[in-house]
């Protein structure tokens, strides 16, 4: 039964989306608010649709329906309760049924916002947001349904993959899929701007917070997938520049460009055709990476199943590049600017460098992805670009990126004169050469990690100063100690919200600098009572248990690790074995710690139980990216306040 | 308009040194991908490969004291002896495929730096026929560790 | 004039790039090869789950279809039963023999699978998982073809389809014996 209804809640939701999006175009076209009305009315059938959907999904993997195949591949009687509902997004189908569901309450929440608000925009935002749910319906239909019945009903099924058995899971999609579905509506209305002919500073005043809160989405989604990867893979690192990351990764650099570009043009009325184009190019790669994830032309560890999604994804991403490029070029005499760039050194071309060293970025990481693609189309041979490649172009670029950053927010719009300049970053520039200098005089030879120290001195010091300064006038003339610095943070949200979050881009950046540079690993095999050092730390094997938890086996080993400093701590790195897997997955253990972690894997042992193989690491700084992220989220949230100025 | 011109040619200055980079990136780290057959037909000696192929039956040697790893790749014509410091990975075994990343050395054989086990979504199985199951490792251990 | 028309390079820029990933679906992943291919398949001797003997050596002389499944093999050996079926039903009469091999199963759910999906070619259970290791078999489903003279000639993994079993069974029948 559940498979038939669902379908035909899918199938109802495609033509309800399709209408709409056509009535919602109607409205916009003549103007007659009744069209409106019947778009408005099919937004919120689709959504009731989609969320019938996932509750029909549900209950299904509560009540161990395998007659939905779905269910049956993803789940089996051993699975734990709460798996079972995480596997509603663990897996293809039911990903794009979680991506369908955010973007319709989405729409709606655009319906309810801006169609008193914005009259003109209204209708064709609404019509592109709908015209983007109709797609992803006929993927629910047609190459990806959810609801595919099974017959005849197998006994068990198959489980959920296990290395998806975990927190990170609970919150990593959902993370980025907030982020990738939140693009869709400062996307939306770029395009409405570009129809009606509207290519002011409208729209994106409008989709500020929108936003913000997909970057800073996308962000945490990405941090969350590193933390993942660090505590679940057992190879000891967060970041592997695997196609699929790389898929994730490459929206949120243009969205970062976006982010700032559109600053710009609120003040200056310049770069329009950068940001048109920036927020183009991340809409375009957030389809982009669920196509490279989902169409198998990638090889990855990540990748889902293929089939005919990938052509349905192709299509749909050819089809919206094409078509909001050509409304660009189309309405190319409405975007120039309206003022000149008047200097080098100045705020404008900070940002101006900004979008650019991004988008080299961005660009690299995209040539990265696809060139064993293009080699094999163009010289037939076939090669694979790792770590190296994306290493030795990016790190420059983002150093760069980090001055920018602590240039950008300080130096004067239109032309920063010599004043200005020595002012704001003397101090800075000769914080960040003394803790390079004094990095290397205790040791550190390494020069990309006292670049990148240097530089982070350097912008936080401009931060501090600008803060320092700004409290400091605001209690000369008068303010009390709470409103000159609390009050500040508030009043001036944006600003000093921005500022939170660079020194979240920060604590991330020490982070990968310390673990790239200082991190070390050993492997090796231990007898019962042996013991292995590394960084300071004795790691002595104790023994092995086994046990049996409700869907696997497990082999669990005991560690004593104690450090010169008085510091004991058990590790219970284990082997998990799961009857419908061909191998043991392997569960780390660690300590956590702010400076280091210690990290190990087990790997093979004796049937015994006397010997054991382990890799051992102390990962140094790691901690940082995890932390760095709680402060993006502070600086995000005090940044999309609503704004709190005092009446004069 | 110099103005505007002088700003062009910075940011194609920039330009042509990150193109320069992700050239200098692509020749240096690009790994070529070889079968058996196409590695043994011109090895090149200290060239990083990607080596693809079955593991044979029969070939996998372990000695977890010393972590030295060594097995034989195939495909089906040419087989390449693989010899790799450290524990096999997850999802590596005899008569299974596996793409190991390294050097061919001198002496004849390839040095893997990497093993990555082909991994496969379409179907998963427990293969308690020719390895002791779980069940007895577990049976096994506790026996020991009552 | 040419300026105007230059706007229309921008939306002109992003075919290259599509072209590149439409390429993408025409490559195949690198097919790791069976050893075994071109060697004589291994010879079995089994017990059907009818009772009857079943082995390798006396099917020499047909076109043999060696398909290895099990009950719990969720979806892709449910997928596949009814082709498989199907296509023994197609061949069985030019001199094509199609065997199923049930592995690291239940007796139970196995005879349950067997009578749910009519399947009318013998079926045995594969004890020991001898034969199983003996063909490099690392998961279910996989089909083997061997031809007239004993040797495995083709290897198809995941789920069998109508066309790929037509088109491997036809051209090893039109080999000469």
């Amino acid at each position: 039964m559940i498979p038939e209804l669902g379908y035909a809640a899918t199938v109802a939701g495609f033509v309800l989306a399709l209408s709409g999006a056509v009535a919602a175009v109607v409205g916009g076209w003549t103007g007659r608010a009744e069209w409106l009305r019947t778009g408005e009315r099919a937004a919120i059938g689709v959504w009731v649709l989609i969320t019938v959907c996932i509750a029909l999904m549900l209950y299904a993997f509560l009540t161990f329906d395998f007659s939905v195949r779905y269910v049956a591949i993803n789940t089996n009687r051993g699975t734990p309760f709460y798996y079972r509902i995480t596997a509603l997004w663990g897996a293809l189908e039911g990903s794009i049924v979680l991506w369908s569901w955010m973007l319709s309450i989405y729409t709606l929440i655009v319906v309810v916002q801006y169609r008193r608000r914005q009259p003109e925009l209204y209708p064709w935002v609404l019509s592109v947001m709908l015209g983007i749910l109709a797609f992803f319906l006929l993927v629910m239909t047609i190459p990806a349904p959810p609801f595919e019945r099974l017959t005849p009903i197998p006994p068990d099924g198959r489980g959920l993959n296990p290395l998806l058995e975990d927190s990170g899971m609970i919150t990593h999609p959902v993370a980025l899929y907030l982020g990738f579905t939140g693009f869709t509506v400062p996307f939306a209305f770029a395009m409405a701007a570009l129809i009606i002919g509207r290519t002011g500073e409208e729209w994106i005043t409008i989709t500020r917070r929108w936003t913000i809160i997909a970057w800073y989405f996308l962000a945490l989604g990405l941090l969350i997938g590193g933390w993942w990867s660090y505590h679940v893979l057992g190879w000891g690192g967060y970041w592997a520049w695997d196609p699929v990351e790389n898929a994730a990764f490459m929206p949120w650099l243009t969205a970062t460009a976006f982010l700032h570009s559109v600053m710009v043009q609120e003040r200056r009325r310049m770069l329009k055709l950068w940001n048109l184009s920036l927020i183009i190019l991340t809409f375009g790669l957030t389809l982009f990476g669920t196509f490279l994830t989902r169409s198998g032309i990638i090889g990855s560890v990540h990748s889902f199943t293929q089939g005919s999604i990938g052509v349905f994804f192709l299509s749909f991403l050819s089809l919206v590049l094409l078509g909001s490029f050509s409304l660009l070029a189309w309405r190319m005499d409405r975007l120039r600017a309206e003022s000149q760039l008047d200097s080098v050194v100045s705020r404008e071309s900070t940002f101006l460098l900004n979008n650019l060293f991004l988008l080299a970025a961005t660009f690299t990481v995209f040539f990265g992805t696809v060139f064993p693609l293009l080699s094999e189309a163009v010289r037939g041979v076939k090669v694979s670009v790792g770590a190296p490649f994306f290493n030795l172009v990016n790190i420059p670029v983002f150093l760069t990126l980090l001055f920018l950053m602590g240039v950008g927010p300080l130096i004067a719009w239109r032309r920063a004169s010599a004043q200005n300049l020595k002012r704001n970053f003397l101090k800075p520039v000769l914080a960040g050469i003394v803790a390079a200098a004094v990095l290397r005089l205790f040791g550190v030879a390494n020069v990309l990690v006292l670049a990148a120290m240097g530089l982070v001195i350097f912008v936080s010091a401009t931060i501090v100063l600008d803060y320092a300064r700004a409290v400091r006038a605001r209690r000369r003339s008068g303010e009390g100690w709470s409103a000159a610095t609390w009050g500040l943070l508030l009043r001036q949200n944006r600003r000093y919200g921005g500022f939170i979050v660079h020194l979240g881009v920060l604590v991330v950046a020490l982070g990968v600098a310390g673990s790239q540079a200082w991190s070390v690993q050993t492997e090796t095999t231990l007898e019962k009572g042996q013991s292995v050092e590394l960084g300071g730390y004795r790691v002595r094997f104790d023994g092995l248990e086994a046990s049996e938890e409700s869907n696997h086996g497990k082999v669990t080993g005991t560690f004593s690790v104690t450090s010169g400093r008085h510091w004991d701590v058990m590790l219970h790195p284990g082997r998990k074995f799961y009857p419908q897997e061909q191998t043991p997955i392997a569960a780390v253990d660690y300590r956590l710690g702010f400076i280091e972690d210690v990290y190990l894997v087990l790997g093979d042992f004796a049937r015994d139980g006397s010997q054991a193989t382990i890799k051992l690491q102390v990962n140094r700084m790691v901690s940082w990216l995890w932390l760095g992220g709680f402060v993006l989220t502070i600086g995000a949230a005090l940044a999309i306040l609503p704004d709190h100025r005092k009446p004069a | 308009m110099t103005k505007q011109r002088k700003f062009v040619a910075g940011a194609l200055v920039i330009v042509a040194a990150i193109a320069y980079l992700i050239w200098a990136g692509v020749s240096q780290s690009v790994v070529y991908f070889v079968t058996p057959s196409e590695l043994l037909a011109a090895p090149v000696a200290n060239k990083t490969y990607r080596l693809g192929g079955l593991v044979q039956p029969g070939t996998l040697r372990w000695d977890a004291k010393s972590l030295d790893l060594s097995f034989t790749l195939s495909d089906g014509k040419s087989s390449v002896p693989v010899k790799h410091r450290g524990a096999p990975p997850d999802l590596f075994a005899e008569g299974r495929g596996a793409v190991v990343e390294g050097l061919w050395a001198r002496e004849g054989y390839f040095k893997a730096s990497l093993i990555l086990a082909k991994h496969s979504e379409e179907y998963k199985a427990p293969h308690e026929g020719a390895e002791p199951g779980y069940k007895e490792i577990i049976k096994s251990l506790r026996g020991d560790s009552r | 004039m040419t300026l105007r028309g230059l706007r229309w390079a921008i939306p002109a820029a992003v075919l290259p790039v599509l072209a590149l990933l439409t390429y993408g679906f025409w490559t195949d992943p690198k097919e790791i090869p069976s050893p075994l291919l071109g060697r004589p398949a291994a010879a079995f001797s089994l017990a059907t789950f009818d009772g009857g003997p079943i082995s390798l050596e006396g099917l020499r002389g047909k076109v043999v279809m060696l398909n290895f499944w099990a009950s719990w093999c969720v979806p892709a050996c449910y997928d596949e039963a009814p082709a498989v079926e199907r296509t023994w039903r197609a061949y069985k009469n030019q001199g094509v023999m199609v065997v199923g091999i049930d592995i690291q199963d239940k007796e139970e759910a196995a005879r349950q699978f067997l009578a749910r999906f009519g399947h009318t070619f013998p079926n045995a259970p594969d004890p020991r998982g001898r034969v199983s290791v003996d063909y490099g078999v690392y998961g279910v489903p996989e089909t083997f073809f061997i031809d007239r003279n004993g040797r495995v000639r083709f290897k198809h993994v995941g789920a069998l389809t109508d066309e790929i079993a037509r088109r491997h069974l036809d051209a090893l029948l039109k080999e000469p014996a």
